[in-house]
């Protein structure tokens, strides 16, 4: 029913409508880029306790193997025995750490609590 | 235990030889044989499946089309529009670890991603295509990676070799996560089937007995597929998050 209400508009009115319709799709495919260009917190399902405790664990244990490795390996190199694997050992313990953070940051993130729960005292002011 | 029709759980990962051409020489062993139908299935069911191309498509065909988008968005919401360049190699992954772990369900099939050497090559190849794709397009702003913004510089030399051995470690975790759910998961699977024979052969008792490991056992085979499905999953979602890394290397 609005169609020919419009094609009677002045061809003045009818550009401008154009112009802003056109200024609408562009702005509305700049939002949808950007949107789509952010990775995305859209995280995995519900996993099982099970295989979130296994990735918490692989996390963690992988970063220690691979720190104690890499001690291993410039001891055997520069001839520091034992100094290179204990600091490694403790950089690779941190560094598990912060792997684990990591992931359940990002747990958090994909599943986050049910609205009204009960977080703390002071849970407004940390940003997780 | 000196019996011996005695339950070996770990049996079902020995590597034996389909063929070979002699000692020292190359060998055709169970576990590439499974590779081989494993890459084969997928082929022959999603070219088959899609030949078609039909507009309201088929039963075979909307699996395929399920299976597409759903790596799609993935990647997409992982590794964002830019990441879609690294979609065949992701959904080939997601496929390959998927059907293998499927095959591994089905009685008597060898488990190609119960052995490490498997998901580390595996993981090994996400983690040198994230570094070479990482340098190719930031160039060393890639390193960029191991400095966490918004750190002062007088704790950077502890950061970065943190950053440095959580980057490392990587591989090491996508792999041994995905070896270990499978090898746990098939010898508990044995276990407890084992349970069910050395029970059932002490007597009526024990057919009583042997009635709570079957019960497990069916239990633990349901559990068995979820699992499979789930890691394969999150190996892929592992893989588009650090090609993501790539993209993106300032986190």
């Amino acid at each position: 029913m609005a169609k020919p209400q419009d094609d009677q508009g002045l061809p003045n009115s009818a550009t401008e409508a154009t112009r802003d319709l056109a200024s609408r799709i562009a702005s509305a495919k700049r939002e949808r880029a950007i949107e789509a260009n952010r990775a995305s917190a859209s995280g995995p399902p519900e996993m099982s306790g099970m295989a979130r405790g296994m990735r918490i664990g692989t996390e963690f244990i992988a970063a220690i193997l691979v720190g104690a490795g890499i001690g291993y390996f410039i001891d055997l190199g520069l001839g520091t025995r034992p100094w290179g694997m204990l600091i490694m050992f403790l950089v690779g313990f941190a560094a598990g750490i912060l792997n684990v953070t990591r992931v359940v940051t990002e747990m958090n993130k994909a599943a986050p609590p049910p609205p009204g729960s009960d977080l703390g005292p002071d849970m407004d002011e940390d940003d997780r | 235990m000196a019996d011996p029709n005695k339950v070996d759980p770990i049996h079902q990962f020995a590597i034996t030889d389909v063929f070979s051409t002699g000692e020292g020489g190359f060998a055709f062993t169970n576990s590439a044989l499974f590779m081989v139908l494993t890459v084969g299935l997928i082929i022959i069911y999603l070219v088959g499946s899609t030949a078609g191309r039909r507009l309201i498509p088929g039963r075979a065909q909307v699996v395929s089309e399920l299976l597409y988008e759903f790596v799609a968005n993935m990647v997409r919401g992982a590794a964002g529009t830019e990441g879609m360049k690294f979609f065949p190699f992701v959904f080939s992954l997601f496929m390959f670890v998927l059907i293998a772990n499927m095959f591994g369900m089905i009685p008597f099939f060898f488990t190609v991603t119960s052995h490490i050497i498997i998901t580390f090559a595996l993981a090994m190849l996400v983690f040198l295509v994230v570094i070479a794709y990482g340098f190719y397009r930031n160039g060393f702003k890639f390193l960029k990676l191991f400095v966490p913004a918004g750190v002062p510089a007088y704790v950077l030399p502890i950061v970065v070799p943190i950053e440095v051995v959580s980057f490392l470690s990587r591989p090491i975790s996508l792999s041994v996560r995905l070896f270990a759910n499978i090898l746990a998961g098939h010898i508990t699977l044995k276990v407890f089937a084992g349970f069910i024979v050395s029970l059932g052969s002490l007597g009526a008792l024990g057919f009583l007995g042997a009635s709570l490991p079957l019960i497990m056992t069916v239990a633990i085979t349901a559990l068995e597929f979820l699992v499979a499905a789930l890691q394969a999953y999150v190996f892929a979602v592992l893989t588009s998050m650090y090609i993501n890394d790539a993209i993106h290397p300032s986190h």
